[in-house]
């Protein structure tokens, strides 16, 4: 690796490399977790790091606030995401009486 | 090391931290903790990138209103909610597996390229007063994203109703028996049982029947 | 006279049309409308189908008459249309080349196919006539009617076709014709079988038919009779037959040497020997020769009015009238007619030796019939066409009465005895001279036609043939200069073998007459005013119902009546005479068979049919060649021919009449397996079946276990594992569950991410107007280039495009492209000359191009 010239926290690659992580972090959670709750907790992750993401590169940009306004609009579309998709699990509770992703595969094959 | 500097490897170590324990914990409170933790640390690095307007955003709906609701299904549904561990009920999942492990895979790869190739980073300019306030933000929100603004709040009014028709029971399969209000009741029809006894009124003028309105 | 030439002229017969017409539209009516119609007017449908052809065929045969004069053989034509038009390479008169050859549906009529046609239609008009009665009750009487104008149609095809092809139709038309009516009570097996055999046997003889019509397409370039006469040259010559390709046998190293040699010793023949004996294996089949004979005897399962048409009087000598036909061809190789007069002689003799043992009186004439084919074909062999000719037309006129005889002889068992074997059994038979007498008298003539007794036909027939059979023989001219022709002992053991079959015939036929006429009654015993027991009607009048459809119920009672009263001797009626449709054919048959020696008495010097149908033969004129003193030998040669009549008939006398069988049956015990090997005729049948039928059964057992095996099990069974293997793969990523497809997702979207992330670099290769060419690399974000355009190592430029020399084209350019994250690669490329301006895509295969690390270029430096 280089060496690092910079103090951590001072240049956008190191935001770029947190937000990578956290993003695989979710995402791989995503896909290995069976449990529904924990699938939109992940979910939650990856859109976590996506906003690190756009602000830390709007910092570097810093001529307007878009990229903020951007991750503004995620947050409030993640809020309604979360809600609406509690309520599915809900009704996905009731009528299958788990919350384990496998026991949603009526499309199989 | 500087003060920025610690902050920043403090933040992200307790995101990292959280996003680990949330992927990783088998009781899904853990998990709501371990979000968290990691929508904390988050906050903390939008402050560090002068994004104070979006860290209380952050805060406020995500740790407040997100992880709240998750917590509160989570305790709704009981037991259950530890269901899906890994490993329980193994079946066919190379899909999963392979994925992921490239997906980390890839995201190191990507790292290792970001990281190798770039001898000099890029640094963060200085950025001008107001980076980041809430005026600043207001000002930009109300002008260019006033139309994204006003249909964020009709989707936020669609998921509200949307989250109460998915979760309703089916219509019309248990006849609610709904109460009279007391309005209703005062003027409208004859006397009830229940209010019978605690007006005084003749027996003969009881109804026996119960509203079923 | 004039009138008939102005309405048909000799180039344009249009009567032809008609004569071929009628049948065709007897066929017709009587199959489409028949049941409709009713039996009389199906009857005089059929009759007039045959009767007015026959009218017209003695116009026909008048006009020939007028038109024909001196050596010029006159020839009346009529084309109906062009069927085809053939382009091909032929070696006419030793010269190849392409020729058109077109080859037309067009009717002839001339000497012979006039004495033929005639023949034909009157014998076919008769045993119509015959048929009207005989056929009366059995429900499929129109159906029987259109048979046979079909086939009175296709054998007039095959007689008066001006082509081989057209012939060929009518040919077939033969043997289909023949196939319907053999089973025509096709709802017994045997009956069936015995007509695919027929027409199987045929289409083995056709086979040679069709190799003939292509050797002489091939050689004379021409398939109507005028033409192949004119070109018949080519087919002289030497034509190698061995080895077939190229000069030796490729496993010939390996032999010793003396068999080495032998076996490639070229071989060849004269492409008319080849012509020659396809068409005698087209005539073999056709008319019953050796080894194609045995669906003759089985054919007798047909009705008898069948088998005096098609199987004695008009199909079989269809064979004969090919080679008469193709008698300028024939005459051309000594061996093909070598070969014909032998077969002809070997069969004449086999077939005698058989029917001696059989009991069966259709039998009995069916063998007879192919003996008489066999002398027909001896005739021709040697030559003598007229003669040929000559029995072929008494043998159809006393052989057709003979089996009309028979029918009527059936026809009178029929009313007490309903098995059809039973019925034709001579054991059940003797005495019927008192109760059949017209018949008797008819079938007496016919005898006496047929075993030679002087003065009828028959005798004057025969007599021809012997004289020839030892007086001529073919040799090509220039016979002195070693040019083929044949030894004299092929010429005396066809004449002894003709001999001692003429003995031959005489006796069986006499035991058959015997047998069936003289004596005692055996068949039942004959009470006066009889009336069944159980009473049912006198069959009086019945004829073969019972085979029909609607008697089967009736033959079940009839046999279980008969089963009933195995113990008791069988009573019946008289046998009765057979009504005048039956007895006037038989009648004129009988008067034809008698007096037809006129033509060509040749003892009596008349030689009426030999000068009518020497123009036809004037072909084959220097190549018939008899003998020297041939005509002294007329007159001694009566002698054989009288010897073997009177021998033949006096020992069977002696035998059947005097001693009332004893000595035959003396015989049968000394010798009982060559009684019983001669009785089932030799066991020919059941060596085919062994040996032909064998080996088609085997080929197809092997066919159906390659189709089980290999073909269900291997291939079938392999493409359905394949897709049901691919199906079970690519089941696994349809769990249902939202992670497998996301992570597929996450896959496509790695690829996606990773051709991105991947420097590329495909060159474009275009070339310009002075022969260089111009190579683009691709673009990409980020990237930058590097080329070395002379292959010496150094870096020359780091444009994206670079342009190289025409001369230059040929050296290896290396071109190294870095990305964004510093990955370089390189690539080597021959800047050929492409044969169009599309780019040239060039395959990322050379692992050259993988050069760099990530994170480390190529030369550490320049970016």
């Amino acid at each position: 690796m280089t060496p690092v010239m910079t103090p951590l926290g001072s240049a956008l690659e190191h935001y770029v490399l947190l937000a990578t992580v956290l993003f695989a972090l979710g995402g791989a959670g995503f896909l290995l977790r069976r449990n529904i709750l924990v699938q939109l907790m992940s979910i939650e992750l990856m859109l976590n790091a996506t906003n690190l993401l756009l602000v830390a590169y709007n910092r570097s940009h810093s001529s307007s606030l878009h990229g903020q306004m951007f991750a503004f609009f995620i947050i409030a579309v993640a809020a309604a995401e979360v809600a609406v998709g509690l309520a599915i699990v809900l009704s996905f509770y009731r009528l299958k009486s788990t919350i384990s992703s496998d026991a949603a595969d009526s499309l199989r094959h | 090391m500087t003060l920025g500097a610690f902050f920043f490897g403090a933040c992200s170590v307790i995101c990292v931290v959280g996003a680990l324990v949330t992927i990783l914990a088998q009781n899904p409170i853990r998990g709501a903790m371990g979000l968290l933790t990691t929508i904390a640390g988050i906050a903390g690095l939008f402050l560090a990138l002068e994004a104070q307007f979006l860290a209380a955003i952050q805060l406020i709906v995500y740790a407040g209103a997100v992880v709240v609701l998750f917590v509160f299904v989570i305790m709704l549904l009981g037991p259950t909610a530890g269901a899906g561990r890994i490993g329980e009920e193994a079946r066919a999942r190379y899909a999963p597996w392979f994925s992921s492990v490239l997906f980390l895979g890839v995201m190191g790869f990507a790292m290792a390229l970001v990281g190798g190739a770039n001898t000099t980073l890029t640094s963060f300019a200085p950025s001008e007063l107001g980076y980041g306030s809430i005026e600043a933000f207001g000002k930009l929100l109300y002008s260019e994203g006033l139309v994204p603004f006003e249909l964020t709040t009709a989707l936020l009014t669609v998921a509200v109703v949307g989250a109460i028709a998915v979760v309703r029971s089916a219509p019309g399969k248990k006849p609610v028996r709904r109460l009279k209000s007391a309005t209703r009741r005062m003027f409208g029809g004859p006397v009830e049982p229940r209010d019978a006894a605690r007006s005084g009124l003749l027996p003969a003028q009881v109804n026996d029947k119960e509203s079923t309105l | 006279m004039d009138t008939l030439w102005q309405l048909f002229p000799q180039t344009d017969f249009i009567l032809l049309a008609f004569i071929l017409g009628l049948p065709l539209l007897g066929a017709f009516t009587n199959g489409v409308f028949g049941k409709r119609l009713g039996k009389q007017a199906v009857s005089v449908a059929g009759l007039a189908a045959v009767g007015i052809p026959f009218l017209m065929s003695v116009v026909a045969f008048v006009m020939l008459h007028a038109k024909q004069e001196g050596e010029e053989p006159a020839r009346f034509i009529w084309t109906a249309w062009r069927w085809l038009t053939l382009s091909k390479l032929s070696v006419i008169n030793g010269v190849p080349g392409e020729v058109p050859v077109a080859l037309d549906v067009a009717f002839s009529i001339d000497a012979l196919s006039g004495t033929m046609a005639l023949i034909v239609t009157g014998v076919g008009f008769l045993i119509h006539l015959y048929s009207t009665k005989y056929m009366e009750e059995d429900p499929g009487f129109y159906r029987f009617f259109a048979y046979l104008n079909l086939f009175i149609f296709s054998m007039l095809v095959l007689i008066l076709g001006n082509s081989l092809p057209v012939m060929f139709v009518g040919w077939e038309g033969v043997g289909l014709c023949s196939y319907l009516l053999i089973g025509f009570w096709f709802s017994e097996e045997k009956n069936a079988a015995a007509g695919k055999k027929a027409f199987i046997a045929n289409r083995i003889g056709d086979f040679g038919l069709l190799v003939a019509m292509g050797l002489l397409l091939y050689y004379t370039g021409a398939l109507d009779w005028a033409g192949m006469d004119a070109n018949r040259a080519s087919l002289l010559g030497e034509q190698k037959i061995w080895p077939l390709v190229g000069d030796k046998i490729w496993f010939s190293p390996y032999l010793p040497d003396g068999i080495a040699t032998w076996l490639n010793r070229e071989r060849s023949v004269s492409p008319a020997t080849l012509v020659g004996l396809s068409l005698f294996l087209g005539c073999a089949g056709k008319s019953a020769q050796l080894p194609l004979y045995v669906w003759l005897p089985d054919a007798m399962a047909g009705p008898t009015p069948v088998s005096a048409l098609i199987h004695a009087a008009t199909m079989v000598t269809a064979g004969v009238y090919l080679v008469c036909r193709m008698a300028g061809i024939f005459v051309l190789s000594p061996t093909a007619m070598m070969v014909v007069a032998v077969v002809g002689a070997l069969t004449a003799f086999f077939a005698a030796t058989i029917a001696f043992a059989q009991n069966d009186i259709k039998k009995v004439l069916a063998y007879s019939t192919v003996s008489q084919l066999g002398y027909m074909f001896m005739a021709v062999g040697v030559g003598a066409f007229s003669a040929g000719f000559f029995h072929v037309m008494t043998h159809a006129f006393f052989k057709a009465c003979l089996f009309l005889g028979s029918g009527s002889v059936i026809y009178a068992m029929h009313s007490r005895i309903h098995d059809s074997e039973a019925s034709q059994d001579m054991r059940n038979m003797g005495g019927l001279r008192r109760f059949m007498p017209i018949t008797f008298a008819t079938f007496a003539v016919s005898w006496a036609a047929i075993v030679g007794f002087p003065f009828t036909s028959g005798f004057f027939s025969k007599d021809e043939i012997l004289f020839k059979t030892f007086t001529s023989y073919i040799a090509l001219p220039g016979a002195a200069e070693g040019a083929p022709y044949w030894p004299r002992e092929v010429s005396l053991f066809v004449f002894c073998i003709a001999v001692l079959t003429a003995a031959m015939t005489a006796f069986y036929m006499t035991r058959l007459v015997v047998g069936t006429f003289l004596g005692e009654f055996r068949g039942w015993t004959i009470v006066k005013n009889f009336q069944a027991a159980d009473g049912h009607h006198n069959h009086g009048d019945h004829s073969a119902h019972d085979h029909g459809d609607a008697g089967h119920a009736a033959h079940a009672t009839h046999s279980a009546h008969e089963h009933a009263h195995a113990n008791e001797p069988l009573e019946g009626p008289e046998p009765h005479e057979s009504p005048w449709q039956m007895t006037l054919p038989l009648v004129v048959l009988a008067a034809l068979a008698l007096v037809s020696g006129a033509f060509n008495a040749h003892v009596l010097h008349s030689h009426l049919l030999d000068t009518w149908l020497d123009p036809v033969f004037a072909s084959t004129k220097g190549y018939v060649q008899s003998i020297e003193g041939a005509e002294e030998l007329q007159l001694p040669l009566l002698a054989p021919g009288l010897l073997a009549f009177t021998f033949g008939v006096g020992i069977a006398y002696w035998v059947y009449v005097m001693q009332k069988g004893a000595p035959a049956a003396r015989f049968v015990a000394q010798f009982p397996r060559l009684h019983q090997w001669a009785v089932e005729k030799w066991r020919v049948d059941e060596l085919y079946e062994e040996t032909v039928l064998g080996a088609v059964d085997t080929l197809a057992e092997i066919a159906v276990w390659v189709d089980k095996y290999v073909v269900d099990g291997i291939v079938a069974r392999l493409t359905a594992g394949a897709v049901a293997f691919s199906g079970y793969v690519l089941r696994q990523f349809q769990t249902g569950r939202v992670q497998t497809y996301s992570a597929v997702m996450v896959i496509g979207l790695g690829a996606v991410g990773w051709h991105f992330v991947v420097p590329h670099t495909e060159v474009l290769t275009k070339v310009d107007a002075s022969g260089g060419r111009e190579l683009q690399a691709p673009s990409g974000f980020g990237y930058s280039y590097q080329w070395d355009k002379d292959g010496d190592g150094k870096w020359d430029s780091v444009e994206r495009t670079v342009k190289v020399e025409a001369s230059a084209a040929s050296a290896i350019v290396r071109l190294q492209v870095t990305n964004v994250f510093g990955w370089a690669r390189l690539r080597k490329v021959r800047p050929e000359p492409t044969k169009s301006d599309s780019p040239t895509l060039t395959l990322r295969a050379t692992p050259s191009a993988m050069g760099a690390k990530p994170g480390i270029s190529l030369d550490g430096g320049a970016r």
